[in-house]
């Protein structure tokens, strides 16, 4: 993935996070250490696209940055949140993210969102994840935001 | 003077925070009706007294562009203000959002005085007369005292 698509998803990203959830992203140009990795329960959400231009972005929310998220968007205590709603948050984000992102890519509109999809994954470790060519990092101050995508 | 609002999004999350943006903007609700996707709003719509839709473009079974174009096509329905919600903010999108009589467009992520400054500026144009009407007016209108 090249610089420039690096920077266009950094803002486009940024720009969801900070108006839907005020969070606030942080590129990671290198991969933390392994006890740093933060391995545990993570919310998955996948998103395409097809048209003018083909895409898919896969998304790994730590747990509690998926909750607290959630907690932003809706306005709830932390305590009454639900794993379908952390679910659905995550498959917003994506959806609001990569849609974005597809109208700084494909201004003519001629690439199509899919339906985001979501799930939660126990024990899940973004080790697996080093070494994607399409890899992005973001610090957050509930932990890592792992991206995986490919454009073409 | 309450307006009956459908909110049309496959994320129940983001209609609820549609429903709560627009609770908080002043507006006043009369009913929140909510769609997952274009066949149930349209459904909701044949059974319900509905003032202005709020509604995603990108959703399962009939997308928001759909929808907007079964609306324009009924001769009632077509009264009814549509306002997109929506991430798909390219201008082809917007254009043919527009030729099929769209009332307003809001890009997500939004502001939820985005939301607000558009939903005015759409129910001031379908319904000055209601708007202008001052809380409690109605029920002073009726009143012995």
């Amino acid at each position: 993935m090249d610089q420039d698509l690096r920077r266009v998803i950094f803002e486009t990203f940024s720009e969801v996070f900070e108006t839907m959830f005020f969070t606030f992203l942080e590129p990671l140009e290198e991969a933390p250490g392994k006890e740093d990795l933060g391995q545990g329960r993570f919310v998955e959400a996948a998103i395409s696209y097809s048209g003018g231009c083909n895409g898919r972005f896969l998304f790994y929310f730590p747990w509690e940055l998926g909750k607290n998220i959630t907690v932003n968007f809706l306005g709830v205590d932390e305590d009454g949140v639900q794993e379908g709603q952390v679910k659905d948050t995550a498959a917003e984000t994506a959806n609001m993210a990569i849609g974005g992102l597809l109208g700084k890519l494909d201004p003519g509109g001629n690439a199509s969102l899919a339906i985001p999809q979501a799930r939660v994954l126990a024990g899940f470790s973004p080790e697996t994840l080093l070494g994607e060519s399409g890899l992005c990092m973001f610090n957050t101050e509930f932990g890592i935001l792992w991206v995986v995508g490919a454009h073409a | 003077m309450a307006f009956n609002i459908l909110v049309a999004d496959d994320s129940e999350t983001m209609r609820a925070v549609i429903k709560k943006t627009v609770s908080m903007s002043g507006v006043p609700v009369g009913e929140f009706h909510e769609a997952c996707n274009g066949k149930e709003a349209l459904a909701i719509l044949a059974e319900t007294w509905i003032d202005v839709i709020l509604s995603d473009i990108n959703m399962p079974e009939m997308g928001g562009m759909e929808l907007l174009k079964k609306v324009s096509e009924d001769e009632d329905l077509r009264k009814i203000p549509l306002i997109f919600i929506t991430t798909e903010a390219s201008d082809a999108r917007k254009e043919e959002a527009q030729r099929f009589g769209v009332a307003g467009y809001v890009k997500k992520p939004f502001q939820p005085e985005t939301i607000k400054a558009i939903l005015y500026e759409v129910l001031e144009k379908a319904y000055a007369h209601r708007l202008e009407e001052k809380p409690g007016e109605e029920a002073a209108e009726e009143s012995d005292f």
